[in-house]
């Protein structure tokens, strides 16, 4: 085990590669180009830099059906435009890790100031439904283990998992130890071995049937079922409890580091794995009076909560990219006051 | 004695008959694309059909191989992903003018600019036939459509231009043509490099009707009285088919 002053985009690049990363298709964006640039480098990953974030998507899900551990990594603007090809990849069950590393939005926004709106997209973000499991760790090393989480979930669930991050953590520089986590080995067979036909037309023993409804209804089910198991072993997330305090706070990412300095006023609690939701929230939730979530957009991951809890949410949004202790502490002490 | 009909072999004969039209040019390339591929002894494992989404799109389920149904106008890069990631795969792509030149022209222009190993059979009807007719990248000129009631009024995207002009192999046949368009398949297969094939294509339903044809037939004989071979040029005329390596 070494030590290394690594970045987080970088730490990503790295992990990927011991977690068996073969492929990578992506295109520039600020502030995720860092794992490119990393990867180029590596000589025993193949690398494409695509036209677009389509094309590096659709690349990363032929490559995968071939056989190969693939990746590609992207901020807002191209993770709106890989959103088809999402819902693409549940329907076809490829395994498939995005990496989003956060900027302002919508549109270009603020391309260098982090932020946290892509929370929902990841959920919903492509037509119908579908469920995907999604990371985002707060600190390089934990960017680092989670590359392999994700991975693996992507080989166990054969399904795209996002792998969540933002412009703080993405450019942070920390030193970590390099583990070598374990990891899960490919068990779909790759293209030219059989007959097989992938489809994203709704599908049975994979011949399209666009026209019975128990078809479709199974399949969904199957999808569903699917994800939920897999993501039974990464109930990952981060409490930590405060006997003295009413009130709950939740935050995640960037933003959840600068919370850690309120742990003797409050309780924290941290997601890791954003969806499916850690059913263990519903269990935390009910030792507070209140529950706040601070996030850095406009009410995300907090109507998500409330839509779980079935009570009443109070949400801090810290907008535009900037994290601000007085602004924070300002914000709280209102809840706390009751106004 | 009738003769066996080897080729089938490249098909998946429990979904036969294909769900098209009667009188569509696809069932046409599709028999192209397996007799090309028998005559190369092509082995089912180790080959891979891509298509995009249309009419055309649905030709890579009736293959007995694996097979990839891709998002609309997405063959080309999943195409280039399976070649890059397992260079030993043949890698085929059939998909329709709208696929390829429309919402996938982007692609097109950057899977010929890279060379990657892969041939590309484009079934060129000149129409949205799966979405009931509309204007295509590839109707001609003051054509009647569902969505150009009074002509089209834009130029055609010129395909060949697009991939002679990245040195890569293009080849133009119609499904009257038969045999040739059997010969430019054989040889895009062949190609080392991107090659790609327009073979134009007849869809009465949806095109030939509002145009007058009163049959497929009517249709093909167009192709035969409007196209030349000419396999020695290259650069060909709009009322050319041939080869151009």
């Amino acid at each position: 085990m070494t030590k290394r002053l690594l970045q987080g985009n970088q730490a990503i690049a790295l992990a990927a590669v011991k977690a068996g990363l073969n492929f990578f298709a992506g295109y520039p964006i600020t502030p995720a180009s860092e794992i490119l640039h990393e990867l180029v480098n590596q000589e025993t990953i193949k690398v494409l830099q695509m036209e677009d974030e389509i094309a590096s998507i659709n690349a990363i899900l032929g490559a995968s059906l071939a056989g190969a551990k693939s990746m590609t990594a992207t901020s807002g603007p191209g993770f709106s435009l890989m959103q088809e090809s999402i819902g693409h990849a549940h329907m076809m069950e490829v395994p498939l890790v995005i990496v989003n590393v956060q900027r302002v939005g919508p549109s270009t926004g603020m391309p260098t100031f982090p932020a946290q709106g892509d929370i929902l997209q990841c959920k919903y973000g492509s037509h119908g439904d579908y469920f995907p499991i999604v990371f985002y760790p707060n600190s390089v090393a934990e960017l680092y283990e989670f590359t392999f989480n994700a991975f693996n979930a992507a080989e166990e669930s054969l399904s795209p998992v996002i792998l969540l991050s933002d412009g703080y953590v993405g450019h942070l520089y920390e030193t970590i130890e390099e583990v070598d986590y374990p990891i899960s080995e490919r068990t779909l067979a790759p293209l030219g071995t059989s007959n097989r036909h992938f489809t994203g037309l709704t599908h049975e023993d994979s011949m399209p049937v666009t026209s019975d409804p128990e078809v479709h209804r199974k399949l969904i089910k199957h999808l569903e079922a699917k994800q939920k198991k897999v993501s039974r072993k990464y109930n990952n997330y981060e409490y930590i409890e405060n006997k003295s305090s009413d009130i709950l706070l939740i935050t995640y990412g960037a933003l959840s580091r600068a919370a850690y300095d309120l742990k003797e006023d409050f309780a924290i609690y941290r997601p890791v794995r954003m969806f499916p939701i850690v059913e263990k929230i519903k269990e935390i939730a009910k030792k507070y009076k209140e529950i706040v979530v601070m996030e850095m957009n406009a009410g995300q991951y907090a109507n998500e909560v409330e839509r779980l809890l079935h009570r009443e949410v109070k949400l801090i949004s810290i907008m535009g990219g900037k994290i601000d202790l007085n602004e924070i502490w300002t914000k709280l002490r209102r809840i706390k006051k009751g106004k | 004695m009738t003769k066996e009909l080897t080729y089938l072999k490249y098909l998946k004969q429990d979904r036969l008959p294909h769900q098209w039209c009667p009188g569509c040019g696809n069932g046409i390339v599709l028999k192209l694309a397996c007799l090309a591929m028998e005559k190369l002894n092509f082995p089912k494992k180790g080959t891979v059909m891509v298509s995009g989404i249309g009419c055309s799109g649905r030709s890579a389920g009736f293959f007995d191989l694996d097979s990839v149904h891709t998002a609309h106008g997405r063959a080309l890069p999943v195409a280039e992903g399976i070649k890059l990631a397992n260079e030993e795969l043949n890698v085929m792509v059939i998909s329709g003018d709208g696929d390829l030149f429309g919402i996938g022209g982007n692609h097109l222009l950057h899977a010929s600019r890279r060379n990657t190993d892969i041939t590309v059979i484009c079934i060129s009807n000149a129409i949205y036939g799966m979405t009931g007719g509309q204007c295509s990248p590839t109707t001609e000129i003051s054509s009647k459509t569902l969505t150009t009631p009074r002509g089209n009024v834009d130029t055609p995207v010129n395909v060949q231009a697009l991939i002679t002009g990245h040195n890569c192999f293009y080849a133009r046949s119609t499904t009257f043509h038969f045999n040739h368009a059997m010969k430019c398949i054989f040889e895009a297969l062949q190609h080392k490099g991107f090659s790609f094939v327009e073979i134009k294509s007849q869809c009465i339903t949806n095109d030939g009707r509002r145009r007058g044809f009163k049959n497929s037939y009517e249709m093909l004989m167009s192709y035969k009285e409007n196209y030349k071979i000419n396999n020695n040029t290259n650069a060909l005329e709009h009322n050319e088919i041939g080869i151009i390596k």
